[in-house]
């Protein structure tokens, strides 16, 4: 199947611009773009742009991870003059650091604006707490850019939903094998959600689905965890290897994406229920045993044989867990690869290597 | 009668070895690979052809492995190192359970199981650190040969801790210690030790499992392996060739190929 068209981010960023939408770059990784929706600003995220990284290193210890470094990057070469706000939403020490830094040292244009994500487990002061964030964020949107439209928020709701309908039809149709495509067309068009309106989103998954529908390729069936799906030579080398990827629980991915918001209820309270019911993650301070848990169910589900944590180097709060989550995946029968990558960087033969090596000992 | 080849292009050295239908070894040849993967593939297919005397025509199949496997154009299929290894390892040890294979560009400590499939493995960073080349590096600029590293450092009288395993850094730890006139000897074994380290962490992932067997260029350095034993709490094995191991392996993959 061939790839969709999908608009580059400069094409829908400018398109978007030119019909008076604002824009914000909104750092990893959990944060109710619901609201911005709501409020006609377009979240565009900050993963991994692709920039050289010589200014950024400068200011960074260097065993900061890649994500962050990159993102400073993009700040350095002006991106905070040029959108209309920057979030922050508080995943890990570090993106609260840079977070502080740029405030602080930086002060971009844009205004900053933090969001306090709670940490597991979530129980009734967990969801006070997301629930006045939610509101605080609301009012502070509204502060900038004018109270949002009546009915807005519900809208940005309905597209929610849909836009997790669709992601979880592709999840399951890809552990059903019933997906006719490979990781790295799988990723780049689900990686799209990180900067295309729904409007835009939702016929481009749609169109997808409808025209990959068909069988998955032949292979050793692995679960992708970690940050990020990985560099594109990786997600080449998993197609050209014959590792199928049936299932993840990749931060940017189903660790957030899957989550449908309650079609019934005051719609901020709503919103609230996506971040509280997301799968369990490391950035959200979710038990071992849950973790493990949910990974064994993905496999399960895909028929999976193995699990690939591709981990962004220095990533503290996914690499402090790694090592019971890999003795607990082995106790389960599922053996475990470990890739450390850096967001922007070619992973490489070894990684080639390591990945032919471990469908050997699967097969 | 058919013959089998197994090819392991390294990033130092190029090995082969031909095997017989039972797995017998019929020649081998270490080779240095220089820049030129597939050239290497072929001087060192050549030469274990010529030790076996045997015709390339003779050999019914061949696996290539390694990391220059892709450019090795008479191999009917690439397997990785590990896999290679594993079954070389295997072959020559039946109780093998952990293999602790230090190359030139790379290491890699492999499990296995009771009946010599690999279990888990794993290989070190994109880096210099405990591989062969940081040896090789630093034995250049100690201005000793390879081969005198294991009898010198066996022979010295104390030892000189080397604080980093980064090759850059270590260099220059190397060349103050020099200037400081420290025994050479005792600068040897702090750097044989600085990568026994480095490779003895990685079976904090893999464990270890007895027998324990080591390979690739580095296992003919007799101070690295004593000081891998006494780290690791074990006996080490090490195959008479183990430079070998995993072009032997090749070799009876190619002849489980040839049988399918």
């Amino acid at each position: 199947m061939s790839m969709p068209s999908i608009p580059s981010r400069a094409e829908h960023l400018e398109a978007w611009r030119e019909s008076g939408g604002k824009v914000c770059a909104a750092f990893p990784a959990q944060y109710p773009k619901e609201l911005l929706w709501a409020h006609g600003v377009l979240p565009v995220e900050v993963w991994d742009p692709p920039l050289a990284a010589t200014r950024a290193p400068g200011h960074l210890q260097p065993y900061i991870c890649s994500v962050v470094r990159q993102g400073l990057e993009l700040l350095l070469a002006g991106a905070g003059d040029s959108v209309d706000l920057i979030l922050f939403p508080h995943t890990c020490d570090s993106l609260q650091n840079l977070a502080s830094l740029v405030g602080d040292y930086l002060k971009p244009a844009a205004p900053s604006l933090f969001f306090y994500n709670p940490k597991a487990p979530f129980k009734a002061p967990a969801r006070e707490f997301y629930l006045d964030q939610l509101h605080a964020l609301d009012r502070q949107l509204a502060g900038l850019f004018g109270p949002r439209a009546q009915g807005a928020l519900e809208q940005a709701l309905e597209w929610s939903r849909a836009l997790a309908a669709l992601h979880a039809k592709a999840y399951k149709m890809r552990a059903l094998g019933e997906l006719a495509a490979g990781a790295g067309e799988f990723y780049a068009v689900l990686r799209a959600g990180e900067y295309l309106h729904p409007t835009a989103l939702i016929p481009l998954l749609e169109g997808w689905l409808a025209q990959s529908a068909g069988s998955a390729s032949a292979g050793e069936r692995i679960v992708l965890s970690g940050v990020l799906p990985g560099p594109p030579d990786l997600l080449e080398s998993l197609d050209v290897l014959g590792l199928v990827v049936g299932n993840d629980d990749l931060l940017s991915m189903s660790r957030r994406l899957l989550t449908s918001p309650p079609g019934t209820g005051e719609p901020l309270a709503a919103l609230g229920e996506v971040f509280l019911h997301m799968p369990p993650c490391s950035t959200r301070g979710s038990s071992l045993e849950e973790r493990l848990a949910w990974i064994k169910g993905l496999a399960g589900q895909s028929k999976s044989k193995g699990v690939v944590f591709v981990e962004v180097k220095f990533c503290e709060p996914e690499l402090f867990d790694l090592p019971e989550l890999r003795r607990g995946l082995k106790e389960a029968g599922l053996p475990s690869l470990v890739l450390e990558v850096d967001v922007n960087q070619a992973a490489g033969g070894q990684a080639a290597t390591r990945l032919e090596a471990f469908r050997e000992m699967m097969a | 009668m058919s013959y089998y080849a197994g090819i392991d292009v390294g990033s130092l050295s190029s090995d082969a070895v031909i095997v017989d239908a039972a797995g017998g070894i019929k020649g081998w040849a270490v080779t240095e690979t220089g820049a030129h993967s597939t050239n290497a593939a072929s001087a060192a297919l050549d030469k274990a052809l010529e030790r076996a005397g045997l015709r390339p025509d003779q050999v019914a199949y061949t696996v290539a492995t390694g990391y220059g496997r892709a450019a090795v154009p008479q191999a009917g299929k690439k397997v990785t190192e590990i896999t290679c290894h594993a079954l070389g390892a295997y072959t020559l040890f039946p109780e093998v359970g952990t293999v602790v294979d230090i190359g030139g560009q790379d290491s890699k400590v492999i499990r296995l199981g009771e009946n010599g499939k690999v279990v888990d493995f794993v290989m070190n960073d994109k880096c210099a650190a405990g591989t062969g080349r940081f040896l090789e590096v630093m034995a250049a600029k100690l201005g000793v040969t390879l081969d005198d590293l294991g009898r010198l450092s066996l022979g010295a009288e104390g030892e000189v801790a080397i604080s980093s395993v980064c090759t850059v850094f270590a260099e220059s730890e190397v060349v103050s210690l020099v200037a400081k006139n420290q025994p050479i000897p005792q600068i040897i074994k702090g750097l044989h030790r600085a990568v026994v380290n480095r490779v003895a962490a990685m079976t904090g992932t893999t464990g270890v499992r007895e027998q324990v067997i080591m390979s690739g260029g580095v296992a003919k350095n007799a101070g690295v392996v004593k000081l891998m034993a006494e780290r690791l709490g074990v006996e080490i094995s090490v195959p008479d060739e183990p430079q070998i191991v995993g072009a032997l392996g090749a070799a009876l993959l190619a002849a489980r190929e040839d049988a399918v």
